[in-house]
C-alpha cells in the first residue's frame, strides 16, 4: 500500500544547532559544542553505562543516575557516548568537573549542562526531535521576535548570524559587502550558497542575504526562511537610514545656505559670527561646524556642470557623496551648496598641508564618481569661510574643464579662474558656423590644439612645437593648413576671438575623450 | 646489583633494611615518610642485635607447623602521633598463640606493603621466628579479609590486635567480613592504629592460600628504586622484576576532591587527579587509599587489583598520593596483581566494583 503524500518525504531531522536555539536547550550551559552539527535522530535518557552502550547513532544522551555521577563516570559516559557516535550529552551541574569539560573537547563531543529533571528534559526533547516541523516553525516566529527588536542592519544581520551559527551570514550589494562575514560570499568547495533578494517596493534589488550551507544540505528551506525573514527589517532600517541622513543633508544645505545669506547681510553676519560680541549663532555648533579661525574651503561639483542633473539625481549623488565623504575624511563638515558641495578645514593658523593631504585623500573618490574640486585661500572667521568658499567654487568650474579627479587651488589659478565660466558648449556652437571647413577636417584637433599652443605661446612656434612635442616645420604645416580651412588667427583684431574658440574646441573634446591626460600640455600651462 | 645484596638470597640483613622501605613504598603509594626515620633506625639495630632474620619459603618448613600473618591495622597518622612501645606484636603473636593453643613457627605480612611490611620483619627478629616469603594480598588494599588466603578459604579469625597501651583485643568470628567491621571498632578505642595478628592456620594450609616469594620481590624492587638510573632504565627493571609497564606520562592539571558520595565499605574520601597526557590523551586516576582506576580518554585501562603508582619524573622517586600537586610530571605505572585477584571471587571482592565502578576490569573485557 502506498503511505500517504504526506508521510512519503521524510522529514529532515533537526540538528544539535537547531535544537540549542530552541527551549529547553536554548538555556542550558554549553560546555562543549562540537565542531560537527550532527542531526539528532533520537534521545535517550542513559541511566546505566549498559544502556549507553546500545545508544543508537545520532542520539542526544541525557544522563541520569549511575551514568550522571560525576567523577570518573562523566568520564566514561562521555567516551561511551563518542563511540556510539551520539549527538551530544547532557548532564547536571553536579556533576560538571573542569576535566569533563576537557574530556569533551578532545573527544569533540557536544556536553550540556541542564538544571532540568533529566526525565522531563528528555521527555521534552524527545517531543521536539520527533516534530522537527513544529520545532523549526517556532524557531522561525522565535529569530522573527528577534528581528522585530532590530533598528539598525548590523543588529538584524547579528541576528541572522546567531541563529544560523555556524553558517556566515552576509548582506551583499553586488560584489560589495555591505555588512556581515565575507565567508559567505567567498567561494568554498563542499558548499552551496543560498541567497534571498532585498528588493524595494518598486521591485528596485536593494541587495541580497546570502549564506554558504553544506553541499546538499537536507533544510536548505529553513535556512531561505530565516533569510527571508530579514528582509522587510532591512529594508525598514535602510529606509530609516536613509531618512535620517536626507534630514541631515537638508538641514546642512539650509544651514550653510543661511551662512552664506549672512555674508550678504553684515549687519546679520557680524554680530554673531564675525564679531562675536554677542551670542553667536548655536546651528553651527550643533552641526559640528567650526568657523573661528583661520577657514579654506573645498568644493566639489560634477566634471561636466553644463549637463544639469536629471530630476532626483542630484539627490541620489548627494546620498553618495555624503557616504563616501564620511568613510575618507570623516571629521570635516560636508554640506550641499548649489550644484555642488562645500567642505572647509579650520585652525588657529592656515594650514594647506592638511588641505593637501585631504586632496590626496579625496582623489580616488572623485575621479571614481566623475567629480572635480576646487580649493580656496585661507581666511578668517565665517565670512573668510564664505569668501573661500567662493574662490573654491570658482577654482571648481576651472577644473571642470580638466578630467574627472582633478583638483585645483585658487592660489595657483587667480585670474585665470574667469576661463571656468566661459560657456564652452556655445562657443563649440559658434565655432561649428564660423570654422565649418576646418571642423569638417579629419585632423581637425591636431590643427586645433596646434593654433591654441602657437597662441598660448605668444605666437612662438619653437615654444609651441616644444609643447606639443612635435618639429617646428610640422607647426609650420599645420599653421598653413588651419588658414586654408579658414582659421586665420594672426591678425590682431580677431586673435581673442580665435583664442577664445579654439580653447573651447580644445576643453569640448577634452571632455568628450573622458581621458585626463588628453588635455593638451599647453592648455594646462595656460590654466596654471 | 647492589653490593648490599645478600649471598644467600634467604635472609634479611641491617643492609636491607633500606631497601624493604623503598620496595614497601612502591607497593603502597599512599604511605608517608613520617614514620621513616624511627622505623629504618629500629629495624637496622634490631637486625644488627639479632643478626640476619631467615626468609624462607613456605614450603621449606614443615607443613604442619603453624604460622601467622601480621599488619599494622588502623591510621598511619595516629601511628606517627602515638609510637609503639615496641613489643606490640610480640604480645599480639603470644596472646594469639594462647588463643589457638599452639606454638607458631614462623611470621609473615599480611600485606608486604606500606609499614606492614616493615613491622613483621620487626617482630620475627623479635620473636626469634624465620619470616615467610609471602603475603595475602602483594599490595595493600583495605580490608583484613581482602586476602588470597580468605579467597582460599582461611579464616581471618581467631585474630589480635594489640594497641600502643598494651591493651590486648582477641577477636574471634566466622565471618571474615565482620571480622574486619568488628576491628575497625575496636581500633577506635586502642589507639587509632594496633598490631594485628591473624590468619592463624598451619604452614601447609597458608602455603596453598598465600602470594608466594611476594617479600622477596619486594626487596628485589627496593633496590632497583634506591639505584640512581634513568625512568626508562627503571620502568624496564620494574617489568623484568614485576611485569610493571607505564601506560602514560602526563601533568596533572586537576585534583578534584570529593567527587563521588564516599563509598561506605571503604573508609577514604574519594579524589581524582586529572593528567594531560604527554601525547594529547585525557588521563584520569581515582584515588581512594589508593588508585583504584585509570581512564584514558573515558576508558578505564586500569584498576584495582592492579597497582597502579606514580613515579616523580623530576624528582626520580615514587610519588605519594598525599603530596600531589598541579603541575607535577608523573609516570603512571601498572603492576598486575597477583593472577588470583582476576579470578571472578578475586575482583568481586577487590576489583573495581567494589569501588562503586560498575565497569568490567580491563583484564576482563
Amino acid at each position: 500500500m502506498t503511505p500517504p503524500a504526506a508521510f512519503s518525504a521524510p522529514t529532515v531531522p533537526l540538528t544539535m544547532s537547531e535544537l540549542l536555539r530552541l527551549d529547553p536547550l536554548a538555556k542550558v550551559e554549553v560546555a562543549h559544542r562540537s565542531a560537527t552539527d550532527q542531526p539528532v535522530q533520537g534521545v535517550d535518557l542513559a541511566n546505566s553505562f549498559a544502556r549507553l552502550r546500545r545508544v543508537p547513532p545520532h542520539t542526544l544522551v541525557v544522563l541520569s543516575d549511575e551514568a550522571d555521577s560525576g567523577g570518573w563516570s562523566l568520564a566514561t559516559s562521555l567516551h561511551l557516548a563518542w563511540e556510539r557516535a551520539a549527538a551530544g550529552v547532557v548532564i547536571s551541574s553536579r556533576s560538571l568537573s573542569a576535566s569533563g569539560s576537557l574530556l569533551a573537547e578532545r573527544l569533540d563531543i557536544t556536553l550540556l549542562v541542564a538544571e532540568r529533571d533529566p526525565v522531563d528534559l528528555a521527555l521534552a526533547l524527545a517531543a521536539q526531535v520527533s516534530a522537527p516541523g513544529s520545532a523549526r516553525a517556532l524557531r522561525i516566529a522565535r529569530c522573527a521576535e528577534q528581528l522585530a527588536d532590530q533598528t539598525a542592519i548590523r543588529g538584524i544581520i547579528a541576528v541572522l548570524a546567531r541563529e544560523l551559527d555556524p553558517l556566515p551570514v552576509a548582506l551583499v550589494a553586488g560584489s560589495t559587502l555591505l555588512a556581515g562575514r565575507a565567508a559567505a560570499v567567498a567561494d568554498k568547495p563542499g558548499t552551496q550558497l543560498v541567497k534571498v533578494p532585498v528588493t524595494t517596493a518598486t521591485g528596485h534589488l536593494f541587495a541580497e542575504l546570502v549564506t554558504r550551507i553544506p553541499a546538499g544540505a537536507g533544510d536548505s528551506g529553513t535556512v531561505e526562511s530565516l533569510l527571508a525573514l530579514g528582509r522587510t527589517p532591512i529594508l525598514a532600517a535602510w529606509a530609516q537610514g536613509r531618512l535620517q541622513q536626507a534630514g541631515r543633508v537638508e538641514l546642512e544645505r539650509v544651514s550653510f545656505r543661511m551662512l552664506r545669506d549672512a555674508a550678504a547681510a553684515p549687519a546679520v553676519l557680524d554680530l554673531p559670527l564675525a564679531t562675536g560680541l554677542t551670542e553667536p549663532a548655536s546651528w553651527p555648533g550643533e552641526l559640528g561646524w567650526q568657523l573661528d579661525g583661520i577657514n579654506r574651503a573645498i568644493w566639489l561639483t560634477r566634471s561636466t556642470p553644463t549637463a544639469p542633473p536629471a530630476d532626483g539625481e542630484q539627490d541620489e549623488m548627494t546620498q553618495l557623496v555624503h557616504s563616501l565623504w564620511h568613510t575618507v575624511l570623516p571629521n570635516w563638515p560636508l554640506a550641499p551648496d548649489e550644484d555642488g558641495w562645500v567642505s572647509w578645514s579650520t585652525g588657529s593658523t592656515d594650514r594647506p598641508a592638511a588641505m593637501r593631504r585631504a586632496a590626496r585623500s579625496l582623489s580616488d573618490l572623485l575621479s571614481r564618481h566623475g567629480l572635480v574640486a576646487g580649493i580656496g585661500g585661507a581666511h578668517p572667521g565665517a565670512r573668510g569661510l564664505v569668501r573661500s568658499r567662493e574662490e573654491a567654487r570658482l577654482t571648481a568650474r576651472v577644473a571642470t574643464t580638466l578630467a574627472a579627479g582633478s583638483i585645483e587651488w585658487f592660489d595657483q589659478i587667480g585670474v585665470r579662474a574667469a576661463l571656468g565660466w566661459l560657456p564652452i558648449h556655445s562657443l563649440e556652437g559658434v565655432a561649428q558656423l564660423c570654422l565649418t571647413d576646418l571642423l569638417a577636417a579629419k585632423d581637425r584637433r591636431a590643427l586645433i590644439s596646434t593654433v591654441l599652443a602657437v597662441l598660448d605661446n605668444g605666437g612662438s612656434l619653437s615654444v609651441a612645437a616644444g609643447t606639443l612635442g612635435v618639429h617646428r616645420n610640422t607647426v609650420l604645416a599645420r599653421l598653413a593648413r588651419a588658414r586654408e580651412l579658414g582659421l586665420t588667427f594672426d591678425q590682431p583684431q580677431v586673435r581673442l576671438a580665435v583664442h577664445t574658440l579654439c580653447f573651447a574646441l580644445d576643453t569640448a573634446w577634452g571632455h568628450a575623450a573622458m581621458e585626463p591626460d588628453r588635455t593638451p600640455p599647453g592648455r594646462r600651462e595656460l590654466m596654471r | 646489583m647492589s653490593p648490599s645484596r645478600p649471598a644467600s638470597g634467604a635472609q634479611i640483613t641491617a643492609a636491607d633494611v633500606a631497601a624493604l622501605y623503598a620496595g614497601a613504598n612502591f607497593y603502597s603509594p599512599s604511605v608517608g615518610d613520617t614514620t621513616r626515620v624511627t622505623l629504618i633506625d629500629w629495624l637496622t639495630g634490631l637486625l644488627g642485635e639479632t643478626g640476619p632474620l631467615p626468609l624462607l619459603k613456605p614450603e621449606s618448613m614443615p607443613a604442619t607447623s603453624w604460622c601467622a600473618a601480621l599488619c599494622i591495622l588502623g591510621s598511619g597518622a595516629a601511628l606517627a602521633d602515638l609510637p609503639p612501645a615496641g613489643d606490640e606484636f610480640v604480645t599480639a603473636v603470644r596472646t594469639l598463640e594462647r588463643t589457638i593453643d599452639r606454638p607458631l613457627a614462623a611470621v609473615y605480612p599480611l600485606a608486604a606493603a606500606t609499614v606492614s611490611a616493615l613491622f613483621p620483619v620487626i617482630a620475627a627478629a623479635q620473636l626469634g621466628l624465620p619470616l615467610l616469603d609471602c603475603d595475602g594480598m602483594g599490595r595493600a588494599f583495605a580490608q583484613i579479609n581482602q586476602t588470597t588466603m580468605f579467597l582460599a578459604g582461611l579464616s581471618v579469625s581467631p585474630a589480635v590486635l594489640t594497641g600502643a597501651a598494651g591493651e590486648t583485643f582477641t577477636l574471634t568470628s566466622p565471618n571474615s567480613e565482620r571480622a574486619d567491621v568488628l576491628s575497625r571498632s575496636a581500633l577506635d578505642v586502642l589507639g587509632g592504629w594496633a598490631a594485628f595478628a591473624a590468619y592463624p592456620a598451619s604452614i601447609g594450609d597458608t602455603a596453598r592460600g598465600a602470594s608466594r616469594g611476594n617479600v622477596s620481590r619486594l626487596l628485589e624492587v627496593g633496590r632497583l628504586l634506591l639505584e640512581p638510573m634513568s625512568t626508562d632504565l627503571l620502568v624496564n627493571r620494574l617489568s623484568a622484576v614485576n611485569a610493571t609497564r607505564r601506560i602514560a606520562r602526563g601533568r596533572i592539571v586537576d585534583l578534584e576532591h570529593l567527587t563521588r558520595p564516599a563509598d561506605l565499605s571503604v573508609p577514604t574520601h574519594p579524589t581524582s587527579a586529572v593528567l594531560d597526557e604527554v601525547g594529547g590523551a585525557i588521563l584520569r586516576l581515582e584515588l581512594r587509599s589508593e588508585i583504584v582506576a585509570a581512564f584514558v580518554d573515558g576508558v578505564l585501562t586500569a584498576a584495582a587489583p592492579d597497582l597502579i603508582s606514580l613515579f616523580d619524573v623530576r624528582s626520580g622517586r615514587m610519588a605519594a598520593l598525599d603530596s600531589l600537586e598541579n603541575g607535577d610530571l608523573l609516570d603512571v605505572l601498572v603492576t598486575p596483581a597477583d593472577a588470583v585477584w582476576y579470578s571472578p571471587e578475586g575482583l568481586a571482592l577487590v576489583g573495581p566494583s567494589v569501588h562503586h565502578i560498575p565497569l568490567d576490569h580491563p583484564r576482563r573485557r
